[in-house]
């Protein structure tokens, strides 16, 4: 399954809007089978920050581990956004390279 | 009102674009004597001299930092009374960020997650319990490349009290808040945004100046190490001033 960020919104900031777009997403996509991936798009996404990806990401990467795929990306604001969790959370995320 | 054979003029809409604020701010601002339009002799509309929005200009992160420290009244067009205010700010920066000449644009994304979390930091850590005027200033000036925002919040080093009662000064808060991840609102885990920001900011064409309490933090690209220094004015909540 993958999921495409930039339709949560174009700047994604914020704890409280990060929590908002996992309850939609867990009340809106069907359940993971048990060997799929989740893989996450951010292709045409302005802004990613760490408020929100704090919220979103992290709690789906706990919950399903390496599948959790993300998919390659150029913007400077998921990279550094996601090399800031990685570190502040002591976990790493599964690229796609 | 002015009457002068300029050597450069913008015209209102150029002006308003530079400044980002609107024509009729502009048009208020000319009739009050806050920043006066010029005539072309004979005409009626109105120009702005280069020159005159250079120092005008040169007065916006001095504007901010001087509410920061005594508060005041503030120019509707800078001031985000609320976080969806701030937002949709947010998205007009990165519009004019986007189409200014010259800018690299993969530097646009980081520009507006620099600022966002630093101005959505003023809205989370204050909420219920601002001690003056809620809200933030926020300003952009295009032309000289920098951001601008303060607030008149409890500060950093008051809101890390909280959850680490042993610091007691500005200087341990700002240095704590930019190097380690701790939360002002614990339990909830929260506190990556600032380091998010110093890593933009060392990794990138930018520089930053952040003050609460009596310290302001300077920051730039290449920086290993946080540079922090005493100051003669107190900013109660935050200051901070970022060049792109």
């Amino acid at each position: 399954m993958r999921i495409q960020l930039y339709k949560f919104g174009n700047i994604l900031l914020s704890r409280e809007s990060g929590r908002e777009a996992l309850l939609a997403f867990q009340s809106t996509f069907p359940p993971l089978k048990k060997t799929e991936s989740l893989e996450i798009d951010f292709d045409d996404l302005g802004t990613l920050t760490p408020s929100w990806a704090d919220e979103f990401l992290t709690p789906l990467a706990r919950e399903i581990g390496p599948r959790l795929v993300l998919l390659p990306s150029k913007n400077l604001s998921v990279t550094t956004t996601i090399d800031v969790l990685e570190k502040s959370n002591k976990m790493r995320f599964n690229w796609n390279e | 009102m002015k009457l002068i054979m300029a050597e450069t003029l913008l015209t209102i809409r150029e002006a308003a674009k530079r400044l980002c604020v609107s024509i009729d701010t502009l048009r208020r601002w000319d009739r009050s004597g806050k920043l006066v339009a010029v005539r072309k002799p004979g005409g009626v509309h109105r120009f702005y001299q280069a020159s005159d929005l250079d120092i005008f200009t040169n007065d916006l992160a001095a504007l901010a930092y001087n509410w920061a420290v005594a508060g005041g009244a503030v120019v509707p067009d800078y001031y985000c009374s609320n976080s969806g205010q701030f937002q949709a700010r947010l998205n007009r920066l990165q519009h004019d960020v986007q189409t200014s000449n010259g800018f690299d644009s993969s530097l646009v994304a980081l520009i507006i997650g620099i600022a966002g979390e630093i101005g959505n930091n003023s809205f989370d850590h204050n909420l219920g319990k601002w001690p003056g005027m809620p809200g933030t200033f926020f300003a952009h000036d295009g032309f000289r490349r920098f951001v601008v925002l303060a607030d008149r919040g409890i500060g950093i080093l008051a809101s890390l009290q909280r959850v680490r009662p042993s610091l007691s000064t500005s200087r341990d808060a700002l240095f704590v808040a930019f190097s380690e991840v701790i939360s002002g609102r614990s339990p909830e885990a929260r506190g990556n945004g600032l380091k998010f920001v110093r890593q933009a900011v060392i990794q990138n064409p930018f520089s930053l100046v952040f003050q609460s309490g009596d310290t302001q933090l300077q920051l730039k690209q290449g920086d290993t190490k946080l540079q922090l220094t005493k100051t003669a004015k107190v900013v109660p909540g935050c200051y901070a001033l970022i060049y792109y």
